[in-house]
């Protein structure tokens, strides 16, 4: 079973990599944070901050959009091409292609997160900044929250068009980043209707806020990646919470794709 | 085991035909065949009906077939495009579920995974990721079968070798022809050297060489004792290949069994060819000869098997006829073949289509 989710894992990977798509993806990053080195340089002090601010961003943002879109095509793709009948008309059940396919996944957005780290951290080194602990807590998280997108992505597209699943990945996505607000909106004395809705986003919409928390409150402390962090016991937290989002994706994905016929 | 799992099957009281309509159309074909808990492939009342998406219309793509397929076999599964052949090779692949009926494999009822270890196929007009060279697609599949990395690449070599692609072996399969990724797509259906061999559409795509290639593959899989269950819509060379076969058209078993059960054995009349003096008529020699004439001036009579040849000829020489040829004709595959798709387009109509 390991060997042949394994094996589906490697060829989705070696697809991935043999994409023109990804490498323009890396150029977009690597030239992202040159040109917030540049900035940075303008503005004076704050070289540091600008540095950390968009590499991070970049991390989030572009890790984000290349999970959706590799993760709708993910299956697709497949049937679309009509690969799926060579594939799953072999020894295999249909969750271990699910599984090898996501797997697959983690090892492309992984290496992806991996440059555009490599090419944030590069910038703070020729520039003799300080490179933290903070930092790298900040890219577990966000590379958490990539995987998280990506499962969500191929939820969707198990059962809809690549459009309409990329549409929706993408405002679960800028939803699941507001979830302190929705908060905010429970909290206060609007009107009943709002407080009804906002709590129904709340349970279904995945906090992606967990993972992109510099710049708010935790616990009641200002966390940031530029002053004091959060410890690596918040970081497994937030890890166990995006593992958790993953499986029940992942296990409704599969649910889907095995009652589906490829014809 | 799973010969005991069969026979309870097939015992079943629940067994229910109640739906199928006509009685007429009752599978009686597993007459034809192995036993159920001897057979390879089994197939028993099975039917699918797709929906058509939006409008919801219902496509009836088979109404319940039944046969078995034994061990050893070469069988030719044949049928006019839209047949439903596909469609029951991919019911029996777990690609998708049939609407009514059951089938199975090696005695394991599909989807199984552990009777997909023991088979090996290749779809219709096969698709296969197309950033892969043959060898790393060769490897992925043997990868999938459980083999290791050393029996991936040696069983790759030798097939490639087989199916005459050793010379592209490393070339990503976007660049090969049509011709090139059939051939490629049987590799990759043996490289477990599987019991059982399913191909769908084996010949089509394929040059003349390259249909002889396949057909050569096939002939040597049953001289290795293995069972091969092919569908086709070209008739051309099947039936040197195959022991048995189906004929299915619109849904239904139309015939089965060994060609030589099939084909009327006896000669369905005889063809005269004969070469004429000016203005004689090939009828005017008697019996029942219908007479066409050649480009090269010849006639051709074509007699009924009960017209009395000795005495045609003896009329036709006597006329001064030069006989070219007399030539026995026996039915063909493809008589047959149009006989049983046509007779679904005119009910009763079928016996008189091909004489
Ligand atoms: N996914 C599908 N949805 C609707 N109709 C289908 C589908 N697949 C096949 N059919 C129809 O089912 C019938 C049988 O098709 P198929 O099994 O591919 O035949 P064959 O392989 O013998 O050419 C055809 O009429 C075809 O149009
Ligand atoms: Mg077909």
């Amino acid at each position: 079973m390991l060997g042949r989710i394994y094996a589906f894992a490697l060829n989705t990977f070696r697809e991935a990599i043999r994409k023109r798509f990804l490498i323009a993806i890396a150029i977009l990053v690597v030239g992202t944070n040159m040109f917030a080195a540049v900035l940075g340089q303008m503005s004076l002090h704050e070289e540091a901050r600008v540095a950390r601010d968009v590499g991070l961003w970049s991390i989030s943002f572009f890790g984000s959009m290349t999970a959706i879109i590799l993760g709708v095509l993910l299956l697709y793709s497949e049937i679309q091409k009509r690969t799926i009948h060579t594939m799953l008309s072999k020894p295999v059940e249909r969750y271990e292609f699910v599984l090898g396919k996501y797997l697959g996944m983690a090892f492309t957005l992984g290496l992806l997160v991996a440059v555009f780290t490599l090419a944030m951290a590069s910038i703070l080194f020729l520039r003799e900044l300080e490179i933290t602990d903070t930092m790298f807590k900040a890219v577990v998280l966000s590379y958490i929250e990539v995987m998280v997108v990506a499962a969500i992505a191929i939820l969707f597209s198990s059962f809809s068009s690549p459009v309409l699943s990329g549409v929706l990945t993408g405002s679960l996505w800028f939803i699941g980043h507001r979830t302190p607000e929705l908060v905010r909106i429970i909290d206060s004395a609007e009107l009943g209707l709002f407080r009804v809705v906002a709590r129904g986003t709340l349970f279904v919409v995945p906090d992606l806020h967990a993972f992109a928390i510099s710049g708010s409150t935790v616990d009641g402390e200002h966390v940031s990646v530029h002053s004091s962090f959060v410890g690596w016991d918040y970081v497994m937290t937030a890890v166990g919470h995006g593992l958790f989002y993953i499986g029940l994706f992942l296990v409704l994905a599969i649910a889907i794709f095995s009652r589906r016929d490829f014809s | 085991m799973s010969a005991q799992d069969n026979r309870a099957e097939t015992s079943d009281p629940a067994d229910n035909r109640a739906e199928t309509s006509d009685p007429a159309d009752a599978p009686d074909t597993l007459a034809s065949g192995p036993a159920p808990d001897q057979a390879v492939i089994w197939l028993d009342d099975l039917a699918k009906t797709y929906r058509a998406p939006f409008t919801g219309k219902r496509i009836e793509a088979l109404r319940g077939i039944s046969f078995a397929v034994g061990h050893g076999e070469v069988f030719g599964f044949l049928g006019p495009n839209g047949a439903g052949k596909t469609t029951s090779i991919r019911i029996l692949m777990g690609l998708i579920s049939a609407t009514r009926g059951r089938a199975a494999i090696f005695g394991q009822p599909v989807p199984s995974r552990r009777a997909r270890q023991r088979l090996g196929f290749l779809p219709e007009a096969p698709y296969f990721y197309e950033y892969l060279t043959a060898t790393e697609m060769l490897d992925l599949t043997g990868r999938l079968f459980g083999m290791n990395r050393q029996a991936c690449r040696k069983r790759a070599g030798e097939l490639l070798e087989r199916v005459g692609l050793e010379h592209a072996r490393n070339i990503p399969l976007k660049r090969y022809s049509k011709g090139m990724l059939q051939r490629a797509g049987i590799a990759q259906a043996l490289i477990s050297d599987p019991d059982l061999v399913v191909l769908d559409e084996p010949l089509s795509g394929l040059d003349p060489a390259g249909r002889r290639d396949v057909l050569d593959i096939i002939r040597s899989l049953r001289d290795e004792d293995k069972t091969v269950f092919f569908s086709s819509h070209i008739l051309t060379d099947v039936e040197h290949v195959s022991d048995r076969v189906a004929i299915l058209a619109s849904g239904r078993i139309r015939a089965i069994g060994a060609l030589s059960e099939l084909l009327d054995d006896r000669a369905q009349g005889v063809e005269v060819r004969l070469r004429l003096p000016d203005r004689a008529e090939p009828a005017e020699f008697g019996g029942s000869a219908i007479g066409a004439v050649e480009d090269n001036g010849e006639v051709v009579a074509t007699l009924a098997p009960d017209d009395i040849l000795e005495d045609y000829l003896a009329r036709a020489l006597e006329a001064g006829a030069r006989v070219v040829s007399v030539i026995p004709r026996r039915q063909t595959l493809e008589e047959l073949f149009i006989r049983c798709t046509r007779s679904d387009a005119e009910p009763g109509h079928g016996e008189v289509e091909v004489r």
